[in-house]
């Protein structure tokens, strides 16, 4: 049950991260409930939870608890509530469960964006001990991993020699190195954990003559998901410090959503700095490469029809919706489109840290609906995201829903399509 | 004036004009000061410059595409309650000042025969919408999602819509002495017509400014100020 300490902690919280955009968003809903089809969750699920405007509500139930005139003189008319523990499950349920795609501002007639109510609900519980733990221990081991660099940097170094010879043997080039911790290098490229953003990029890197090297840090946020400003910020901040010491000129973030969304958009705020480097997507870059003749793809050499899934964060919430798109049709014999597209896109399902939390996995299977609706309408052989979340997520609706279809990563694509002077892998 | 619409439709009118002024203030002055998150919406796509911003500014505050998209008939009577509430101010400004162009275009007759119509469909467009938006907060999953606030709301200004209705279109309007008593207001001296302290719809009268009063003392703490923060919110789209 929960305390009144903690119930003053959670109150302390939403005072705090209480600013101009969450007061508008606070007053001027007027729950129309025109959100209700923006989401994917509340659409597959009807749980009225889901509804955008229900999961602000929540917070602003506690908002005017506390800071109301007429929270105080006429509670129960505007429902205003402490933070109970039936508020708080539901807080959790509603703030944890959401992706984050921001579908629903597009929806509502005020613009309102929910996810300022749901990380501020993901805070609260954090604050009082009610967070998502797995979430919590990944960001913790990040931040780990950041303070004791110099332990695992042998480790990383050489768990990379397999990936190395084998980039060696594809471009031709014994010579050849992923570089590491290479100072004045033009772009710092931070990938993710594994090795299957590294050995592509290495490729396009090479074939593109380009100056770059690679970090140690991977670039998912897990404290960004669990709602802890102070861990994502620490987790970033990893490679932010080691781009400045290696006085790179960009930060290249792999393909992954999110992790763009905290670096170009959310990063300077919390650090209250002006970065000294450029952000990029790599799917930018990538398409970069293309239009200037710095790699060469073969024109219609992927013969199968192919779709584009547009993750929420890198269109909706990145700009990127030609970028990805040219360099698919630049390779595709047969492009075909998903509707709604763009910035109507349907979220997979699987953003906001849903995809490491198991107990959400039969909420993302069903919520992941309107995506398999979608590619099933297209009749595509091949789907190419540039999102870490929302491959893993639609591979998953891949298998549940026999939809048959090979999801490929960007990068992927793009070195299936180059000619390379190397051996082809097995 | 008897002492009941002394209070009512006298001191109260100022005390709710005062409430309704200084609260909106208070309200817009309460946003400005709460500092501003130095965090970037990045919302795709945006605007390409301050003139295309503001025109999707005025268009989405103004004419609310996303309501057209997803629901056709909120957006038809969304349109038409907030075009009728356009009409209704001007119809009462002009218990104030006459819309002399107008006046003078149509005549004495004209003039009241055009406010006869307008005002009566505006009244009953309020009507029909406002009945609409009550109704439809009944249906799931609007029904879960209003709070009791939301029909108290839908209820009060049902209660001033019908009041001014039937002050409208019961029978022949007495535009004169509705014009004494505006007039009576903005002299600070609140004074009923003779032909209306003697009405039967003296209390019709009352009803509708006290209910017009309880409207303008709660926007101020509702959620009626989207008319106000709603440009905000869609400003802050585009950032």
């Amino acid at each position: 049950m929960v305390t009144r300490e903690e119930q003053d902690l959670a109150v302390k919280i939403l005072d705090e991260k209480t600013n101009r955009q969450l007061l508008y968003y606070l007053d001027i809903c007027t729950r129309c409930g025109i959100c209700k089809d923006a989401c994917h969750q509340y659409v597959a699920t009807g749980d009225v939870l889901y509804l955008p405007a229900s999961r602000a509500q929540l917070i602003r139930k506690v908002f005017r608890k506390y800071f109301t005139i007429q929270g105080k003189l006429i509670p129960s008319v505007v429902e205003a509530t402490a933070p109970n523990d039936k508020l708080l499950e539901d807080l959790y349920r509603a703030s944890y469960a959401c992706t984050s795609c921001r579908r629903c501002m597009y929806y509502c007639p005020f613009s309102i964006d929910t996810t300022w109510f749901t990380s501020i609900g993901r805070a609260m519980l954090v604050a009082i001990g009610r967070g998502a733990t797995i979430l919590g221990e990944l960001a913790d081991a990040a931040i780990m991993k950041g303070e004791n660099i110099d332990m695992f940097r042998d480790i990383l170094i050489e768990g990379l020699k397999d990936t190395e010879d084998e980039f060696k043997a594809r471009v031709g080039d014994p010579a050849a190195t992923i570089p590491i911790g290479k100072k004045g290098a033009h772009s710092l490229y931070v990938a993710l954990a594994g090795t299957h953003t590294i050995l592509p990029m290495a490729i396009i890197f090479h074939q593109a003559k380009a100056d770059w090297s690679l970090s140690l840090f991977e670039a998912a946020n897990y404290g960004y998901f669990y709602g802890d400003t102070a861990r994502a910020k620490k987790i970033a901040q990893r490679f932010v410090d080691e781009a400045k010491a290696l006085g790179v000129q960009e930060l290249i973030i792999s393909e992954c959503g999110h992790a763009y969304r905290v670096m170009e958009f959310l990063y300077e705020a919390w650090a209250k700095e002006k970065l000294p480097f450029k952000i990029r997507a790599v799917v930018d870059v990538m398409h970069d490469y293309i239009k200037e003749g710095r790699i060469k793809l073969k024109p219609g050499s992927l013969l199968e029809p192919v779709t584009y899934h547009d993750p929420c964060q890198v269109g909706r919430n990145g700009g990127f919706y030609e970028e990805p798109r040219n360099i698919v049709k630049a390779v595709a014999a047969d492009y075909r489109e998903m509707t709604p597209n763009r910035e109507k896109q349907w979220c997979c399902g699987g953003g906001g840290g849903l995809v490491a939390e198991s107990e959400f996995d039969t909420l993302r299977q069903v919520s992941g609906q309107k995506k398999v609706e979608q590619i099933r309408k297209t009749g595509a052989k091949v789907l190419v995201t540039p999102c870490e979340n929302c491959r893993l997520q639609i591979e998953m609706l891949n298998e549940k829903n026999n939809l048959g279809i090979r999801i490929s990563s960007m990068m992927d694509l793009v070195v299936e399509s180059m000619d390379l002077p190397g051996a082809k892998p097995a | 004036m008897d002492w009941f619409s002394f209070i009512v439709a006298g001191i109260m009118v100022y005390v709710a004009v005062a409430v309704f002024l200084i609260g909106s203030i208070y309200r817009v002055i309460q946003w400005r000061r709460a500092p501003k998150s130095t965090v970037k919406q990045g919302m795709f796509p945006r605007a390409e410059n301050p003139f295309k911003r503001t025109l999707k500014l005025g268009k989405d505050s103004l004419l609310f595409p996303q309501v057209l998209d997803t629901d056709r008939w909120m957006w038809f009577f969304v349109i038409g309650m907030h075009l009728a509430g356009i009409g209704l101010f001007f119809g009462h400004l002009r218990l104030l000042f006459e819309i002399t162009p107008l006046y003078n275009a149509l005549g004495a007759g004209g003039m009241e025969t055009l406010a006869s119509w307008v005002g009566g469909a505006i009244g009953i467009s309020l009507f029909i919408a406002f009945t609409y938006f009550l109704l439809r907060r009944f249906k799931s999953p609007y029904r879960e999602l209003s709070v009791p606030e939301d029909y108290l709301l839908l209820l009060l200004i049902l209660l001033l819509v019908l009041l001014g209705d039937h002050l409208r279109l019961t029978h022949p309007f007495d535009l004169a002495s509705y014009r004494d008593y505006m007039s009576s207001l903005l002299h600070f001296k609140p004074a009923f017509s003779t032909a209306i302290t003697f009405s039967a719809d003296k209390w019709v009268l009352d009803a509708h400014v006290l209910t017009a009063n309880m409207l303008l003392i709660y926007f101020p703490f509702s959620k009626l100020v989207h008319a106000m923060g709603g440009f905000a919110g869609n400003l802050l789209r585009s950032e």
